[in-house]
């Protein structure tokens, strides 16, 4: 028997249009973007925030304690999926890992950047093993220290990846199935040992994990990032303690040299540049959401089509859970004649589904391209716009993580009091339908975060539709508010489209 | 060329297979009614040809020497209504090397369900095969079946098999590495 959560109701589906009209207006005809005055605060001058930052920037202490509680629980994950019970929803495998774990992560990703990163169980582990070190800098012949083949730099291993990922989890089952849950975390340490013990630093967060570059990408519009306190230091710094590591402190992970960083995609918050420069002058503080992805971030032609691959994969989540997805792929089966678990219709769909968002993109860019008075070659152009399906992505993934999370976390004690879920039994119809009748948060407050976060997706992507085509203009054009017309065409139709996933019923998973 | 390979390749493969279903995955759950007291079963639903078909293995988890059954209910796709001919239920080891299949029964329909009872002795995984055949085309679903607790050693064994691996050979090489600077160090520096 399966429930379906209620989709936003139509009033707040009102709102939420009205408000984005009124925004689109405002952003045609308002010119230039404007920025607060002042858009950082240093993180340290707030109280009690200031404390922690501090005590985490100045000592590896805090946070390899905080890794400890993350690998024990990790190895908790491995240890209820291969040992407990195949009730996914009394098993701490699937229950952290797909309700608590995938669903919170990309929440956190606004409050706190890609903090999970620095304390990641797989990387974690595999660091251990490697290197054969808690936290100190360990000697050169841990690791073979290879570079990186040329045609692996890129993040198109993490797309892949991420699209395996996706499969598995929702044409596969995987979030519904324990071992298998185990089995992927176990495939996870060895990828990343693997790397880790083959090339430099840290290749496997930097390229091929999927969830490191999700939660590196989505940090673009966190409000927090680590940066320099002081550009000049970093400016006359010839030393580089950061990028090449102290005597203590391993040097970065991701290869990034602080007084040039401008994205935080590739941070992975591992708090090694705190710890290692001498002029104590990185550190963490709140910055203006999707500031980022307006104005800091260089375009690269793999990363946009991470971007644009991740506001198609959020989609095809919810598609996923919709009712009339069953019946279409049911049909779509027959037609191609596919049987059992229907793994070919599925992946053809899922295909689809990646597709068509990335034609509309491309035809946009084309679009776009010829209406410019300057001449920019398509794929700079193509690399330069993708930014605006972050937003787009982000919100959406939020948005309907909320439902998981509110919705199915219910009864997470429970199953935290008997990890392998011994001696339980796949919950009634009954119980199904109490957990369901028993949201975390009161249900229309949940609908208004939702109706909200869509709000605030549109508009970051206007905003950074509208600096990002200033920018391709340059100084020297005269500024026309057509030239925005095919970007809104898409902003307009992803958020269409999300907003009436949303209003959908969605299938509960467990 | 190796493009248009694939795609024929592809097509052959979903069309060469219209009829068979292989390891299609369950999930426990309790299968009538919310005032049914009948125990949970592990749920299959799944699609072949013409036929949407449920399947459902009682108890959900089956020990060694315990009295078993599966009941197989399947409808045609196109007007609903239930599939009336005879079912054959097969069994063989889900393994590489698996032995002979047996044949369990073969099942006439009873209340619009096809009931087949088994016993097995011994832990393991295995996959009940349910097969007819309807409009001149054979059926042939896969079920897998679990009796008693999986072993988890296979892959916490893989694991540790493969990590030991890498990190040894990267020991091997870097100790190599090590020596051959070092030999090249002390060709280097003058005799003397």
């Amino acid at each position: 028997m399966t429930m379906t959560h209620p989709g936003l109701p139509f009033e707040w589906l009102l709102l939420a249009i009205t408000l984005m009209v009124l925004g689109v207006l405002w952003a045609m005809f308002r010119l230039p973007v404007v920025y607060l005055a002042k858009p950082y605060i240093n993180i340290e001058r707030i109280p009690l925030l200031g404390s922690l930052a501090r005590l985490f920037a100045a000592s590896p202490w805090p946070l390899l304690f905080l890794r400890f509680i993350a690998v024990a629980l990790f190895l908790m994950v491995i240890a209820a999926g291969l040992f407990g019970t195949p009730v996914p929803e009394h098993n701490l495998a699937t229950t952290l890992t797909w309700t608590i774990w995938w669903t919170g992560l990309i929440i956190t990703v606004f409050f706190l950047g890609s903090a999970w990163c620095a304390v990641c169980p797989w990387d974690a582990i595999a660091g251990w093993l490697v290197r054969r070190r808690l936290w100190r800098r360990s000697d050169q012949s841990a690791s073979l220290g290879l570079r990186v083949p040329k045609a692996w730099r890129n993040v198109w291993p993490a797309l892949i990846m991420f699209a395996g990922l996706t499969w598995l989890e929702l044409g596969v089952g995987v979030t519904t199935n324990p071992y298998a849950t185990a089995v992927l975390s176990l495939v996870m340490v060895v990828l990343a040992t693997v790397y880790m013990a083959v090339f430099e630093r840290k290749a496997f967060c930097k390229h091929v994990c999927p969830v490191g570059r999700t939660v590196g990408f989505y940090a673009q519009l966190s409000m927090v990032e680590l940066r320099p306190r002081q550009q000049q230091t970093c400016d006359d710094c010839e030393t580089l303690e950061c990028y090449h590591g102290s005597k203590q402190i391993e040097p970065c992970p991701t290869n990034l040299v602080m007084g040039r960083l401008t994205q935080s995609t590739y941070c992975t918050s591992c708090a090694a540049c705190t710890m290692s420069c001498p002029h104590d002058n990185v550190g963490w503080r709140l910055r203006s959401p999707a500031i980022e992805a307006i104005r800091h971030a260089r375009p690269h032609w793999d990363e946009a089509w991470f971007m644009v691959g991740l506001l198609a994969l959020t989609s095809f989540h919810g598609i996923t859970m919709m009712g009339f997805w069953e019946k279409g792929l049911s049909d779509f089966a027959r037609v191609i004649g596919d049987s059992g678990q229907l793994l070919w219709s599925f992946s053809l769909g899922m295909l689809i589904v990646f597709i068509v968002p990335a034609v509309l993109y491309t035809v946009i860019i084309r679009m776009t391209q010829g209406m410019l008075p300057v001449a920019i070659p398509f794929k700079q152009l193509f690399a330069k716009l993708a930014f605006i399906s972050l937003p787009l992505a982000f919100v959406y993934h939020i948005a309907h993580n909320l439902n998981h999370l509110v919705r199915e976390s219910r009864g997470f004690t429970e199953v935290l009091m008997n990890p392998l879920g011994r001696d339980t039994l796949p919950y009634s119809s009954h119980e199904i339908h109490m957990r369901h009748m028993q949201p975390l948060l009161n249900e229309q407050l949940l609908f208004a975060l939702q109706a909200g976060l869509m709000v605030l997706g549109f508009w970051l992507a206007v905003q950074v539709l509208k600096k990002r085509t200033l920018d391709a203009l340059g100084e020297s054009q005269q500024w026309r508010a057509v030239y925005l017309f095919p970007g809104f065409v898409f902003i307009v139709v992803v958020t269409a489209f999300n907003l009436w996933l949303l209003a959908q019923p969605m299938v509960m998973r467990m | 060329m190796h493009v248009i390979k694939l795609l024929v390749f592809g097509i052959i493969f979903v069309f060469s297979h219209s009829v068979l279903a292989h390891h299609v995955l369950g999930r426990p759950s309790y299968s009538l009614g919310e005032d049914s007291n009948t125990p949970p079963s592990m749920q299959v639903e799944t699609q072949i040809g013409d036929f949407y078909v449920t399947y459902m293995a009682f108890p959900a988890f089956p020990k060694p020497n315990e009295q078993g059954r599966v009941n197989l209910y399947a409808s045609r796709i196109d007007n609903g209504l239930p599939f009336d001919g005879k079912v054959t239920f097969k069994v063989r080891d889900d393994s590489w090397f698996a032995s002979a299949e047996e044949t369990l029964g073969v099942q006439d329909i009873d209340d619009n369900v096809y009931r087949q009872g088994f016993l097995f002795k011994q832990d393991g995984d295995y996959i009940i095969t349910a097969e007819f055949e309807s409009g001149g085309e054979p059926y042939m679903i896969d079920f897998p079946l679990r009796i008693g607790e999986p072993t988890p050693i296979g892959p916490i064994g893989i694991t540790v098999a493969a990590l030991v691996t890498i990190l040894a050979v990267v020991n091997v090489m870097q100790r190599k590495r090590r020596f051959r600077l070092k030999a090249q160090r002390a060709n280097r520096e003058p005799a003397s």
